[in-house]
């Protein structure tokens, strides 16, 4: 019999091994240390185990904050999916040509940075900004229209950020896709739409799926975008855990926080992984 | 199993050698100045750098607190000099993360205007040097409001739907509110915070944005047409477009203090003290408050430097931000959360 | 009939595509205006790129980021294939909980990892700066190459590096020689992935970066709060014609490669 420590694979994985418990699983548990620990005044905290963070959190200010950062989460996935299914449908449908050049076009502000991203809608939807301006030049508007802090433009800055995920994710599941199957069914007297609805939507479903929770799980995350397109007025959980790490200066608090987003998030991927059956991530890559 | 050690003690030099390629050079011809952005005209930092040989490395933070934060966890250390607001620097001596000043190196320390001395976080004058005044202010555009605004107060005018700027420090916010209520903007009774609260709360439909950098421009890129400012922001928006009206309002104001300390590990704490005696010298504060615009606190400088930045008789009168309980603290954290969810609906 | 209905959805192609170009395109004629304020069309000038090559702390930042992904990219490359190898071979009772911790920074939100980043960093001492920024970015560039690595894994003939070795090729031989060229644009893919993550990363950097140093998403997210100078502008379009340059090349080597396969 081979020796185990003779043999070198297990060589290969030590270094993924160390970092993973030491940088992932390390920060993680003590996070979850943390979130039961005292606070003390100032910016310190005390190693007494209490309840009193997550108690804290029934409070209907935070439960608000959960509840806002939920809603804009669920209607940014909406909007994602609304707009990018069909993209990325259509792009599948494409010759070999023109796949190419639209994967291109879609990489392309994928690799810009996202904040300069914003910051060209920032520009655009400002009072004084093109939009505006365009809009009273062409005499439909006589008054700049509040486009800009508003919660449509917080909408408009998250979709536009996590578009191109849902597009991918699509994509490749259509890729995939046998488009024999719906010849098929056409020729077994399916409607177009039918054909659609009961083979098409179905075989993409994964990458539908998988689109949704790229989607989902890191708007429920983003803060600055609200920030910056909405003026602050916008309280989620991502900005609540900024403040408390860094204004409020309340760690345990924090990490509660961020516990509890973590646990959604994983209800979340457990959810995927029961209905698609699989653990990896249709397209993310 | 000699080989797993072995493996393990190389998995762990690897780490060692990650955590100390990145360690900084302590070398004493680096100077980290840690304060918000733009706080120094280019010159007057080359200038330093020229005199004394000393690179500075101007690092920022956003908020008050964020430098408290780093500053405790970096335990003192990691910054030479840090220019903050007076009541985190309160926070920071009771911390015990200030270290004393050097008077032997700032010799010039007899140039500061008694007036901004012996202040409650440094009642003995032992471990700051001011570096600005600052006393916040409503600005507005008389061409696009059609009522004289006064004080906080008019701030709730439903004329001013959706349409002022405020600065984002939650303490200035709920402090303002409590002077509109004839309040102390350091209120420790839960009661009247609560209440300040709801009137906050009211206040939601006329918020146009909450941000503390550049809010001034807000009301020059037509996003509001008042706002609530820091000094430094009133004399930049002023410059711009003189026909705005800027009121002292009436209910009280806040005033504030920017001073400059040395952390009490500071890497190069004797380039700190040379650098706030540097900070003293007349021409040299001079240049600094003319271009932060704050109003000057270097006595000796009054003479040369724009009269505006110099003092009013009745600027004392005033009240500071205080620390306050941790349960009051607690009570203005919420209120202010709940009044930016209230500004979003 | 079928040529109808394609072009229906070129045009909806083209439109959303459109609107995504719509905010680049803005940030990109602004930074040819003669005005600080990107508000009106004042005229056309380059000084925003004179300046931005003698703004030392943007070039600063800029190189900082190239250095951050790329060494991030580098320890990613090393312990995600390495990981993705032994993985398909050990069969350790933690192998499934390992894969889901080690794929775990990806899945969560940015902002919780910033924050457990920042809090266990300080508790474990370690300064603030490089050590923090490049052990925080390689956690999260590891999912992406060892993800790609894997599924790359997933359709390789194990039974070729076995013949290798029943050849007589010694295992590091059959590896070098078999293995790595076939999981190899595996890994280049996965490294480019994780630099274009690391590249861009705001929320985490924010938290670990240390008082010195400043990589150029933070300091675009200072200045959008503090007044934008032309000068990113500038910069962002300069980026993005690398980008394109760098795609368009990418894409037509490997146009070239598949029709060489064709023939």
């Amino acid at each position: 019999m081979k020796s185990f420590w003779t043999d070198r694979r297990w060589l290969c994985v030590l270094p993924l091994y160390a970092f993973t418990l030491v940088f992932v699983l390390g920060p993680v548990v003590y996070m979850v240390a943390v979130s039961f620990a005292q606070n003390e005044a100032g910016t310190g905290f005390r190693w007494a185990f209490t309840l009193e963070n997550f108690a804290k959190m029934r409070d209907p200010v935070y439960v608000q904050c959960f509840r806002e950062s939920f809603t804009l989460a669920l209607s940014t996935t909406l909007l994602c999916s609304l707009i990018g299914y069909p993209f990325g449908y259509c792009m599948g449908r494409l010759g070999k040509r023109g796949k190419r050049l639209m994967m291109f076009l879609v990489m392309v502000p994928f690799w810009t940075s996202s904040l300069i991203r914003l910051y060209g809608w920032l520009i655009l939807l400002q009072a004084k900004g093109v939009f505006n301006n365009l809009l009273i030049a062409l005499g439909l508007i006589n008054e700049p229209l509040k486009i800009l802090y508003t919660y449509p433009a917080v909408l408009i800055g998250m979709v536009y950020g996590l578009l191109p995920f849902m597009i991918l994710a699509v994509y490749t599941s259509v890729e995939k896709m046998d488009w024999t199957l719906i010849e098929a069914a056409r020729d077994l007297g399916a409607s177009r739409a039918k054909a659609f609805f009961t083979v098409t939507l179905r075989l993409t479903l994964p990458g539908l799926m998988s689109g949704i929770i790229l989607t989902f799980v890191p708007s429920m995350g983003l803060f600055f975008i609200a920030d910056l397109l909405g003026g602050n007025k916008i309280v989620l959980v991502g900005s609540l855990i900024q403040d408390q790490m860094t204004r409020g200066g309340n760690q345990p608090f924090a990490a509660a926080l961020a516990l509890i987003l973590a646990a959604v998030t994983t209800v979340m991927l457990w959810a995927y992984r029961r209905l698609t059956g699989t653990a990896e991530l249709e397209g993310m890559l | 199993m000699k080989k797993k050690l072995l493996a393990l003690l190389c998995a762990a030099a690897t780490l060692l050698a990650l955590s100390g390629c990145g360690a900084k050079n302590n070398s004493s011809k680096e100077l980290v100045l840690y304060t918000w952005e733009e706080m120094f005209p280019q010159e007057v930092l080359d200038g330093f750098t020229q005199k004394t040989g000393i690179k500075i490395v101007y690092s920022n933070f956003d908020y008050d607190e964020t430098m408290l934060e780093k500053l405790t966890q970096a335990k003192g250390g990691d910054y030479d000099v840090i220019i903050a607001d007076d009541y985190i620097i309160e926070q920071a001596v009771q911390a015990g993360l200030v270290g004393e000043l050097d008077k032997s190196i700032i010799d010039n320390y007899s140039n500061i205007n008694p007036r901004y001395q012996g202040q409650f976080y440094d009642p003995e004058d032992k471990y700051t040097v001011p570096y600005g005044c600052g006393i916040p202010l409503i600005v507005y555009d008389p061409s696009v409001v059609d009522f004289e605004i006064k004080g906080y107060n008019d701030l709730w005018n439903p004329a001013l739907k959706d349409s002022v700027a405020i600065t984002a420090n939650y303490r200035v916010i709920n402090g303002i509110t409590l002077l509109s209520m004839g309040k102390s903007m350091n209120e420790e009774d839960l009661d009247v915070i609560a209440k300040a609260g709801e009137k906050l709360i009211a206040l939601a439909p006329n918020i146009r944005l909450i941000q503390d950098d550049n809010t001034q421009d807000a009301l020059l890129n037509g996003e509001a047409k008042a706002a609530f400012l820091y000094t430094s922001q009133v004399t930049q928006v002023m410059s711009e477009n003189p026909n705005l009206k800027v009121v002292y309002p009436e209910e009280g104001l806040g005033y504030g203090i920017m001073a400059a300390f040395v952390p009490v590990n500071a890497p190069n704490a004797k380039a700190a003290n040379e650098f706030l005696r540097y900070l003293l010298e007349p021409e040299i504060s001079k240049a600094c408050m003319e271009y932060i615009g704050y109003v000057n606190t270097t006595g000796a400088a009054d003479s040369i430097v724009d009269p505006s930045l110099v003092a009013p008789e009745n600027a004392g009168t005033g009240e500071f931000i205080m620390n306050v309980s941790e349960t009051a603290n607690d009570a203005y954290n919420k209120n202010w959360i709940a009044f930016k969810a209230a500004c979003g609906q | 009939m079928k040529k109808k209905r394609l072009s229906f959805s070129e045009i909806y192609l083209a439109l959303v595509t459109l609107i995504t170009y719509l905010p680049i395109a803005v940030v990109i004629v602004f930074s040819f205006n003669d005005s600080k304020l990107p508000v009106a069309w004042k005229g056309f000038t380059l000084r925003w790129y004179e300046r931005l090559f003698h703004d030392a702390a943007l070039m600063e930042a800029l190189r900082n980021s190239i250095v951050l992904g790329l060494v991030s990219c580098l320890f990613a490359a090393v312990i995600g294939t390495l990981g993705a190898i032994g993985m398909a071979r050990v069969h350790f009772k933690s192998k499934g909980m390992m894969e889901y911790l080690s794929t775990m920074p990806i899945m969560l939100p940015e902002i919780i990892l910033g924050m457990v980043f920042m809090a266990f960093f300080s508790m474990l001492k370690l300064p603030f700066g490089w050590p923090t920024l490049i052990i925080a970015h390689t956690s999260f560039c590891i999912p992406y190459v060892y993800l790609m690595v894997k599924a790359r894994l997933v359709g390789i003939d194990k039974s070729i590096e076995e013949a290798a070795r029943d050849l007589g090729a010694s295992p590091s031989r059959a590896f070098f020689d078999i293995t790595l060229p076939l999981i190899l644009p595996a890994v280049s893919s996965g490294c480019v992935l994780s630099f274009a993550m690391s590249f861009d990363d705001v929320v985490i950097s924010i938290f670990v970066n240390g008082p010195t140093l400043s990589t150029l998403p933070i300091k675009v997210y200072t200045q959008m709060r503090t007044g934008v100078t032309p000068e990113i502008n500038a910069l962002c379009t300069l980026i993005l014609i690398a980008v394109i340059l760098i795609l368009s090349l990418s894409s037509f080597l490997r146009n070239r490669e598949t029709s060489d396969d064709d023939k």
